[in-house]
């Protein structure tokens, strides 16, 4: 009789326990994401289009524990979606699974794919790169080997025979392109949530610290660093020996590509993300405060400001003197570059926060949504799309 | 304009734009904003929080009496019901005193709790949505993104020493305010939940960001130091007579008027289940006066005395 009472009691207690918990984890976690989920975005090359999205999976833990998040590199046909082959990118184990924590660190990519020779690369949260071969998918080396590294958001980039990126350690690493082999990598003064660029022999990269690095591309030799009053996380668009650069501190810089000089600087109202596109004198640069800065590349003078209406997160591409931008409503804009005028080419109503990537006069958006969509780039008509999964 | 875009104007917005701010001019330690914000929350709702802690404190020192309330009635729940308003009626004791300011202080504690999982901002999700919660004030820009580590930890995972801390700074207040219950089941159920919740948070904690569980130690210690300061170490010191502390000692004397006054007057109701309970209660020391709802008649008597002709006042005048 007294176990039994006693049985109640734990009953009734556990209970209330749990409930208090649930309830504090829900209300806590409300609107609050707690696990990767990646952004990744497009790149083709001929013909074929790679595409690394993160797939969710139904349900989730108890609590705000997230659902699982598969990521994998697909590669598809440009022309009509068909879908040659998918490789599954593996999750890093971490434990949890309680609360806010994922039991495993997805692979979610954030940064689009590179493409150089017969292989893709491509490097994911789960803090790994992966080198896959093109025509057949087969994977060809895995950097780290053994274990993995801190996070990484930023894309990688293949130039002179390596691969670049950064890393949530800190660190700008150098790979040989064709065995994974670490040639280089330098420890900067915070995390690295930004894709590199290659210009030359030269590398230039932003960092959490601030800075953004220019480094000899071979050697990792740095040449100078630049302090900005705001975290870079934008990619640097190297154009005419200059280098542009939006920060968090809500800053537009231009800087000589040589020495890191500043040229000039344009104040927007919110962050910058993305990154850059320039064609004939002028920069474009689209900002979380909704517009795309049309500026002078010489002076920084503000040219237009086209407002889009919602933040912008998604790289742009350039179609044929046009500059094809997408905001994070899933409008897609197409930006005149004689007129400076922006006409809504397609409204695909889902959010993208991936960059696009364009080929033979075809525009490729993914939204958040696992949808990807092929539009004409001239009049915006779908002309095909389909869910990833 | 929704629900939720009203909660992040009056809640998020102002706790999570002050947290940047704060971290900013504390050497840039996110840690050390984290707990100047609970201290300087918790000071705001100070108030609330003593009015809460005495509520709970009268309750639970009503419970033999409900007890024997429930024993006398039986079944008869509706009985039951209207004796037990009429108790705290009686006794002065309001149970929404322990209900009204815990509600006001959830939705402070779900903002900040909220705004330290988003200005963490470790995946990009996180650091994205921030953007659309920031005051247009320079500082929050070149403040963000926040560093994640303070002393040992990573303010963005779990710790084991955090959690046990948490489970340590909840448990020692928790058993601060338990009182012994004259049911046995009660009693049972107490000692669960004083076991139960500490574990289950340090289990939790170690799970959540540190960030979170920097926060939540914070508070406790809060917590125990007012507790302290209300009603000493309560139950944790559990057989030796204590010496009252500070308020408490003038509510002592009080009562000891109260006991050495003529037993005629009609106002002075000491209630039953202190006369009765009184020893257990003195040997566990449990009992505290000060907060204990089944003494404010007695206090009030205290008050009322002068009126009917027996204070030591009155004498002199």
């Amino acid at each position: 009789m007294r176990i039994r009472k006693n049985t109640v009691v734990i009953g009734k207690v556990g209970l209330l326990v749990a409930l208090l918990l649930v309830g504090l984890t829900v209300l806590g976690c409300y609107g609050t994401k707690t696990s990767p989920e990646g952004g990744s975005g497009g790149v083709v090359a001929d013909g074929t289009l790679f595409l690394a999205p993160s797939i969710k999976q139904a349900g989730g833990g108890l609590g705000c524990t997230p659902a699982a998040v598969d990521s994998k590199l697909v590669a598809l046909s440009a022309a009509d979606g068909t879908r040659f082959w998918e490789v599954p990118l593996e999750g890093s184990s971490s434990g949890g699974g309680f609360g806010c924590t994922p039991a495993t660190t997805p692979a979610a990519i954030y940064g689009s794919p590179a493409v150089a020779g017969e292989l893709v690369y491509v490097g994911g949260y789960n803090g790994k790169i992966y080198a896959i071969n093109a025509s057949s998918g087969a994977v060809r080396w895995v950097y780290p080997r053994e274990g993995s590294l801190e996070p990484i958001i930023g894309g990688v980039i293949v130039a002179l025979d390596r691969v670049y990126f950064g890393c949530s350690d800190g660190k700008v690493y150098a790979l040989d392109a064709a065995t994974g082999d670490e040639q280089w990598k330098v420890t900067l003064g915070d995390k690295i949530w930004a894709t590199p660029a290659v210009s030359g022999e030269t590398l230039y990269i932003g960092c959490f610290d601030k800075k953004l690095y220019s480094f000899n591309a071979v050697n990792g030799t740095k040449q100078w660093e630049y302090l900005a009053e705001g975290a870079i996380v934008s990619t640097p668009l190297i154009y005419n020996d200059t280098v542009y650069i939006g920060s968090f501190d809500r800053n537009f810089y231009a800087l000589d590509a040589a020495s890191g000089r500043l040229k000039w600087q344009f104040p927007a109202e919110k962050w910058f993300w993305t990154k850059a596109v320039a064609y004939n004198g002028t920069i474009y640069a689209g900002c979380f405060d909704g517009k795309v800065y049309a500026l002078g590349a010489e002076n920084g003078q503000g040219l237009a400001a086209l407002d889009l209406e919602s933040p912008i997160y998604s790289w742009p591409v350039l179609i044929d003197g046009r500059v094809i931008v997408a905001n994070s409503d899933g409008r897609v804009y197409a930006i005149d570059t004689a007129s400076n005028q922006a006409t809504m080419l397609a409204d695909i109503e889902e959010a993208v926060y991936a960059p696009l990537s364009a080929e033979g006069g075809v525009i490729y958006v993914y939204s958040q949504e696992q949808n990807l969509y092929a539009l004409n780039a001239d009049s915006g008509a779908n002309l095909w799309n389909l869910t990833i999964k | 304009m929704g629900i939720g875009d009203i909660w992040n104007l009056i809640a998020m917005q102002p706790v999570m734009n002050t947290l940047i701010v704060l971290t900013s001019y504390l050497f840039n330690n996110f840690g050390v904003a984290i707990i100047v914000l609970t201290l300087a929350v918790n000071g705001i709702i100070f108030p609330l929080t003593m009015k809460q802690v005495r509520a709970s404190k009268a309750m639970q020192d009503l419970q033999p009496k409900i007890a024997e309330l429930q024993k006398k009635y039986g079944k008869d729940k509706e009985k039951i019901a209207r004796e037990q308003m009429r108790l705290f009626k009686e006794s002065g004791v309001s149970p929404a005193g322990c209900l009204l300011p815990m509600l006001v202080q959830m939705p402070i504690w779900i903002a900040l709790f909220q705004s330290i999982m988003r200005v963490l901002a470790v995946i990009p999700e996180n650091l994205v949505g921030l953007s659309g919660f920031l005051y247009s004030w320079p500082i929050v820009y070149t403040t963000l993104p926040l560093e994640n580590h303070f002393l040992w930890l990573n303010l963005a995972t779990g710790d084991v020493f955090l959690a046990l801390l948490v489970g340590g700074t909840m448990w020692v207040q928790q058993k601060m305010v338990m009182t012994p219950a004259t049911d046995p089941s009660k009693q049972s159920q107490s000692t669960m939940m004083l076991w139960m919740m500490p574990i289950m948070f340090a289990w939790l904690t170690m799970t959540f960001p540190s960030g979170l569980a920097i926060f939540w130690v914070t508070s406790n210690i809060f917590r125990i130091g007012l507790q302290y300061f209300i009603g000493g170490w309560g139950g944790l010191v559990k057989s030796e007579k204590k010496k009252p502390v500070g308020r408490d000692r003038k509510y002592k004397e009080r009562i000891a008027q109260v006991e050495e006054l003529p037993s005629g007057g009609a106002d002075i109701v000491v209630p039953s289940s202190t006369q009765e309970e009184g020893s257990s209660d003195e040997e566990s020391g449990d009992k505290r006066p000060d907060s204990g709802g089944g003494y404010t008649r007695s206090l009030r008597a205290t008050r009322r005395q002068p009126r009917k002709g027996r204070s030591h006042r009155r004498k002199r005048g």
